[in-house]
């Protein structure tokens, strides 16, 4: 108890002397005050992301040998990549199909959005609470209702045969590309409905009673003035979307099948039972410049068709 | 301390507005401090040993006696392939006991993550049966063992001997009939479907290392991968399939077909003209391992006669305690490709040859490569 008492009292002297000069440095320097500001991320990033990344780099560098890593440098993985076919094709495959799941997510999406932002008035909060709500549930489990919901007993194929509509069980919902996309539009809808509603909600109504005015019908006004509005939030729920699915790992190890697996599961194989880590990493890299490059390159065409638009 | 009615006095004018954020603070502290200290309070307590073995093995039928001495099951965590297991415990995941197999035993030893096991400690080591302890690699010194040899079993087909239609007699063939293209399965791991397009493709055992072999098994492979519905690495999808009729035959162990014939499902496990793929899994104790007595219990309650017929009957796997065949009679034993003299089945049978771990990396490479069709 004593020792306590003694440490309070102790305390507020120290506290104020490092709290004055701590505080004077913030008053005089902006950049300090930003930087403090930003610090709790930079340390997240910087331990958590760079690196992580700044391991994988070298070791891509590296060669796999029995149970260790060759340390030498070389830059077989990456000649490796270019010579087999299977990567290279894999990659593409897995670029198409996020490439696919963006577009039908952000075209499934805008028209909810659209709803709630501009014909909804009271309970906003509710409508995108409810929306989001299949989104509660677990990822792993959602994929794994979507492979009951595609099975070859499942729902769609005992309705379809109960109606008489078919004979046999369509088996190509599951097991396939098909499978994997449906399943990806479904499970990242919410990361394409929120970005979608804030900018949307943003939009200024008076712009759009002018336009009316101005002779515009409900479709000009639509691409005139909604769309390129909104496009901000086109443009982040479709890097939201297409990020993630490219690397996507356990919907094609569910969904795909034998013709539906991507990059993410052949990386997952090189780091488990193939026991290759150097290649694995090698195609983390290029998967990640492949993904910087194809956002860079459609941020630039937005920007430069937002321009001509308007 | 004196415990003071804090909004009270500060309303009253007795404590500073320092004091009380100070106290604040030491709330907050607390709060997000006590559940720190019951987590590691409880983890004392249940200390279980913790097994990494594969799905199915994680169920109270075969720790009886484990719960009977420790109060609680251990903890389980499961994986889907022997290599994925050794990677991730390469990687530094610290288990008491996993669960490899003969063809991985002499690399799981040489990767150091494991410690002999001194059978004395095992009161059920006196009936198991002693041309499953001698595997190639499995003696450590003094005495002692690297595996404690648990379960041994097939892989071979499971079919719908109603939707099936044999032609002559049982053979890896009906894994490659055109006729069932798009319903047939595999496994999905190298260890199990590589070795099995070997016995398919002609290739003996312990020649499957040499790169004219390579090129035979990877042909049959290639053959193979149109006519598959899928390769999974989970059995219950291979048996849900099979139940629904989406396949009509696919690479199995035994327990898929005991499991599928107890629900009434027609299927049959055929012992192919050339032979089935024939293993023995047992138990590895890690290094590391932070119970290492209950890691015994594992092991013991494992090799025990109940935990033996559980796996005999339900899962229609052969047991490493003599003692488990007592209860059953040749023929439900031959009914399910089993014999209380495991050298019967293993002899007749494909016993996997271990190889290395370059060997692993250039099969797994290639046979991914095959999966995603080149």
């Amino acid at each position: 108890m004593s020792d306590q008492t003694l440490q309070t009292r102790s305390a507020p002297v120290a506290t104020q002397a490092t709290a004055g000069r701590f505080g004077r440095l913030m008053q005089r320097s902006e950049a300090a005050r930003g930087y403090a500001l930003l610090a709790p991320s930079l340390i997240f990033l910087g331990v958590l992301i760079l690196v992580p990344f700044g391991i994988l780099l070298v070791m891509s560098f590296w060669t796999a040998s029995g149970f260790g890593f060759d340390t030498g440098f070389t830059t077989a993985n990456y000649q490796k990549f270019f010579e087999r076919p299977i990567y290279t094709a894999l990659l593409n495959r897995s670029l198409f199909i996020s490439g696919m799941v963006t577009v039908f997510t952000v075209l499934l999406c805008y028209p909810m959005a659209y709803y709630v932002a501009f014909h909804v008035h009271r309970h906003k909060m509710l409508w995108i609470v409810l929306m989001t709500l299949p989104f509660w549930t677990s990822y792993l489990l959602r994929v794994f209702a979507w492979k009951v919901v595609l099975g070859y007993e499942g729902v769609i194929n005992s309705a379809l045969m109960n109606m008489g509509l078919i004979e046999a069980p369509l088996e190509f919902l599951l097991y396939s590309q098909q499978a994997v996309i449906i399943t990806l539009a479904h499970a990242w809808a919410a990361f394409a409905i929120l970005p979608l509603y804030v900018s949307l909600e943003k939009i200024d109504k008076s712009l759009l009673e002018a336009a009316t005015d101005l002779g515009d019908g409900p479709v000009r006004r639509f691409f005139r003035i909604t769309l390129p509005l909104s496009l901000p939030g086109v443009i982040s729920a479709s890097l939201l979307i297409f990020i993630p699915t490219t690397g996507d790992y356990i919907t094609p190890a569910l969904l795909g099948g034998p013709d539906g697996a991507m990059i993410g599961n052949l990386i997952q194989k090189q780091f488990g039972p193939i026991n290759n880590w150097p290649m694995g990493a090698a195609l983390s890299i290029i998967l990640m410049l492949c993904i910087a490059t194809i956002s860079l390159v459609f941020i630039l065409l937005t920007l430069f068709v937002r321009k001509r638009v308007s | 301390m004196d415990i003071k009615d804090q909004l009270g006095s500060m309303r009253a004018g007795e404590i500073s507005r320092r004091t009380f954020t100070r106290n604040l603070l030491a709330a907050g502290v607390g709060i997000t401090a006590a559940p720190l200290a019951t987590r590691k309070a409880m983890a004392a307590a249940g200390d279980q040993a913790t097994f990494f073995t594969w799905g199915g093995y994680d169920i109270p039928e075969l720790f009886v006696p484990y719960k009977e001495k420790n109060g609680e099951l251990p903890n389980f965590s499961i994986f889907g392939g022997s290599e994925e297991a050794l990677t991730k415990m390469r990687g530094g995941f610290v288990v008491d006991v996993s669960h490899p197999c003969n063809s991985g035993l002499p690399r799981w030893v040489q990767s150091g993550l494991f410690q002999p096991i001194d059978t004395s400690r095992l009161s059920n080591w006196g009936d198991v049966m002693p041309e499953l302890v001698s595997l190639p690699g499995n003696d450590a010194e003094e005495g002692t063992v690297w595996l404690a040899p648990f379960d041994w079993g097939q892989t071979s087909i499971t079919y719908r001997t109603d939707l099936f239609e044999v032609e002559g007699e049982e053979s890896w063939d009906m894994l490659w009939d055109p006729r069932y293209s798009g319903r047939l399965g595999s496994l999905a791991s190298g260890g199990d479907a590589w070795w099995c397009g070997a016995i398919k493709a002609g290739v003996p055992m312990d020649q499957i290392h040499t790169d004219e072999a390579f090129e035979k098994i990877a042909a049959v492979m290639r053959e193979q991968r149109p006519l598959l519905r899928t390769y999974t690495d989970d059995t219950t999808t291979l048996e849900q399939a099979l139940a629904s009729g989406e396949m009509v035959a696919a690479m199995t162990w035994n327990s898929s077909a005991t499991v599928l014939k107890a629900e009434g499902v027609p299927v049959k496990f055929a012992s192919p003209k050339e032979g089935a793929l024939t293993w023995v899994c047992g138990l590895m104790i890690h290094k590391d391992a932070p119970n290492i007595d209950r890691a015994y219990d594992v092991i013991d309650s494992l090799l025990s006669v109940e935990s033996g017929k559980f796996m005999i009957n339900d899962y229609g796997y052969g047991h490493s305690n003599n003692k488990s065949f007592e209860q059953f009679d040749a023929e439900t034993l031959s009914g399910l490709g089993l014999s209380d003299t495991p050298s019967d089945i293993l002899g007749a049978g494909h016993f996997q040859v271990p190889q290395t771990q370059e060997w692993e990396t250039k099969m797994n490479t290639v046979f991914e490569e095959i999966k995603a069709g080149f």
